[in-house]
């Protein structure tokens, strides 16, 4: 069980910041407190000192699933995540951070690694232009908490596993099904909802993990899986099928560890993604479904200007 | 790398064996690219560590990756997660969490013309848990039949590599080890994307349908020194994630329904049996003995896999029913 002493620790580890490793003799987190748990997950997915740049990369592939045919490969992929946090400490709520992102990811030939920029559709044989994943911003809507809003610790141990040398964390999935801004206003009587399962799963050093002088998970490994339907630059229609995306990465300490493809495809077409948002940025997220909407609508008033 | 020889017949649940059969090589070989766009080999060296370049370290990282390079030895997976439902136009379903493990041993061979090789067998249980107790489940109610059924869980008796995989393939091609380095870490990632006749379908699956269709996802992580020290035979730290996408499982009898099963999991090699996460260390030892030690190294059996071990279960109800 925490002391009182190693509360208060934690709290002022968490107030002087910056300073937290300076002093190397405090209490480990503990594992069973909540507050600790969103500490530990807060040094995961960015810092406990506040405004600390962290940067994610991963690579892998994108899958067709279509029923009645052996899954095709369509892409590999590379992606990237410029990610901030604010964190403080509510009387309430406990222990709270909110994240702030910006994240690219590239669909790439499978044969030749080149950033892909047409695609045929093996099945409608139509060859469209690729965009990109490009979203900007990738927020927390709101505050995360330790807490829920009467005080009352909220347990995230399920989705953490504390083995060896070793702190593995996810298990879970994000089930995403929502109004597809991409479609009509009675989704509810025809369908084309937005439908799409995301999981992570994250390995990193037991140890570091609970030292409370350390701020950051910096080797922090990552597995990233994604299904959905097919991505709206596919054109694809109402056919029957689904992507699957499958992805390896880590934390990395600068921009110079990205892989080459990622860095210059950054550089020359979406700069602002090698920082992260302002940590009060309140802008509405971006998805690959509203940054193609503003795709195809563009094109659409550039095509027909009297529309 | 995780994929086992497989074929249309035999195919596992899951294995975390070592090679790729030649009609799945394109879409390795394009992984593998991505492999090699990153520091394919880390810039740093020392001469007696093992090189990816060279056939013959390839193989020994595979293996690393797959077992230990000492015969005999035993290495224990184990992963836990949850398997959820996609039927569309509802949302995903969490049906059930899960604990897995896989008890396994690598030996070795040697061919005058292919150079050294090594090949694992194992065996291999998966838990369905109730997602809320965690309590391993005993009968499920399907909630689109409305259905009570009983719960068979994975129980993969073996799950080998058909055949040693060499230093060189049967055609002359070297070993390759796919994998990346990066901050002193090392990973391989890929992917199984299974197609072939269901064992629990007809004999016209081409013109009526109903082929087994899943794919298979790992990543596995470990420190890149160790992977590449040749004096370490077992690596010490090695995390998973698995993943798996499929049609429903035959026990959710679910017939021709629209809709997948996904399951997602994290995991990591541990020491021993005791190491396992409750209830799956208790649950194994008392119903499942067979799976404490892997199989012998020489075990020629055929492959086990959910659909597989599914019909004989159907198949001896059947039978005692008089059917």
């Amino acid at each position: 069980m925490r002391t009182l002493t190693t509360i208060t620790a934690a709290a002022l580890s968490l107030l002087v910041a910056g300073t937290a490793s300076a002093a190397g003799t405090e209490q480990p987190l503990d594992p069973a407190n909540a507050d600790d748990q969103l500490r530990i997950q807060v040094k995961m997915s960015c810092s406990l000192v506040e405004g600390t740049p962290t940067l994610y990369w991963w690579s892998g592939r994108v899958w067709a699933r279509v029923p009645g045919e052996p899954n095709r490969l369509l892409f590999n992929v590379h992606g990237m995540n410029m990610r901030q946090c604010r964190v403080k400490q509510d009387p309430v709520r406990g222990f709270c951070y909110r994240s702030v992102s910006r994240e690219v990811m590239f669909y790439l030939d499978p044969v030749t690694n080149e950033v892909a920029r047409r695609w045929k559709s093996p099945w409608s044989g139509e060859e469209v232009d690729v965009v990109h994943v490009a979203n900007d911003p990738v927020n927390a809507r709101d505050w995360y908490c330790s807490r829920d809003k009467d005080g009352k610790p909220v347990d995230r141990s399920d989705n953490l596993s504390f083995k060896d040398d070793l702190l593995l964390e996810g298990g879970g999935a994000a089930r995403l099904f929502y109004k597809s801004p991409l479609a009509g206003e009675y989704q509810d009587y025809v369908g084309g909802t937005y439908h799409a399962m995301e999981f992570g799963t994250s390995a990193a050093s037991a140890v570091e993990a609970l030292d409370a002088g350390d701020s950051e998970l910096q080797d922090t490994l990552i597995s990233w899986v994604r299904i959905s339907r097919w991505l709206p630059w596919m054109k694809m229609g109402d056919r029957d099928g689904l992507v699957v995306f499958h992805t390896a990465g880590m934390r990395l300490d600068s921009w110079e560890q990205l892989p080459e493809v990622v860095r210059r495809e950054v550089d020359t077409r979406y700069p602002s993604y090698k920082a992260p948002p302002p940590l009060d940025d309140l802008r509405p997220n971006e998805t690959s479904w509203t940054v193609f909407k503003k795709f195809i609508d563009e094109r659409r008033a550039k095509e027909s200007p009297s529309n | 790398m995780f994929i086992s020889r497989r074929s249309a017949s035999q195919s596992s649940a899951f294995v975390f064996a070592a090679e790729v059969p030649s009609s799945r090589k394109t879409s390795f070989l394009a992984a593998a690219a991505v492999a090699a766009l990153m520091a394919a080999v880390p810039a740093t060296r020392a001469a007696d560590m093992l090189d990816p370049a060279k056939p013959e370290d390839a193989l020994l990282l595979n293996r690393k990756m797959t077992c230990s390079l000492e015969d005999g030895q035993t290495v224990i997976h184990w992963w836990r997660g949850s398997m959820l439902s996609r039927v569309p136009g509802e949302r995903d379903r969490v049906l059930f969490n899960v604990q897995g493990m896989n008890i396994r041993q690598c030996g070795s061979f040697v061919d005058p013309k292919r150079g050294p090789g090594f090949r694992s067998v194992s065996r291999e249980v998966m838990l369905y848990l109730d997602p809320q107790t965690n309590e391993v489940l005993r009968r499920w109610k399907n909630p689109w039949t409305g259905e009570e059924v009983e719960v068979i869980h994975v129980a993969n008796d073996p799950v080998n590599m058909r055949a040693p995989t060499f230093a060189f393939g049967a055609d002359g091609k070297p070993a390759v080890f796919r994998g990346s380095f990066v901050k002193g870490k090392a990973w391989t990632s890929g992917e199984a994307p299974l197609w072939y006749d269901n064992p629990l379908a007809g004999d016209y699956q081409s013109y009526v349908g109903n082929n087994y269709h899943a794919m298979e996802m790992l990543n596995s992580f470990t420190d890149a020194k160790a992977l590449l020290n040749p004096a370490v035979r077992t690596l010490p730290s090695v995390s998973i994630s698995w993943a798996r996408v499929s049609d429903w499982i035959p026990w959710m009898k679910m017939g021709g329904r629209t809709g997948i099963i996904v399951f997602n999991t994290v995991g990591m090699r541990v020491a021993s049996l005791e190491d396992l996460s409750e209830p799956l260390r208790s649950e194994l030892k008392a119903n499942y003995p067979a799976y404490l030690v892997p199989p012998p190294l020489d075990d020629s059996r055929p492959n086990e896999t959910s659909w597989t071990y599914i019909k004989k279960v159907v198949d001896s109800r059947r039978a005692a029913k008089g059917d």
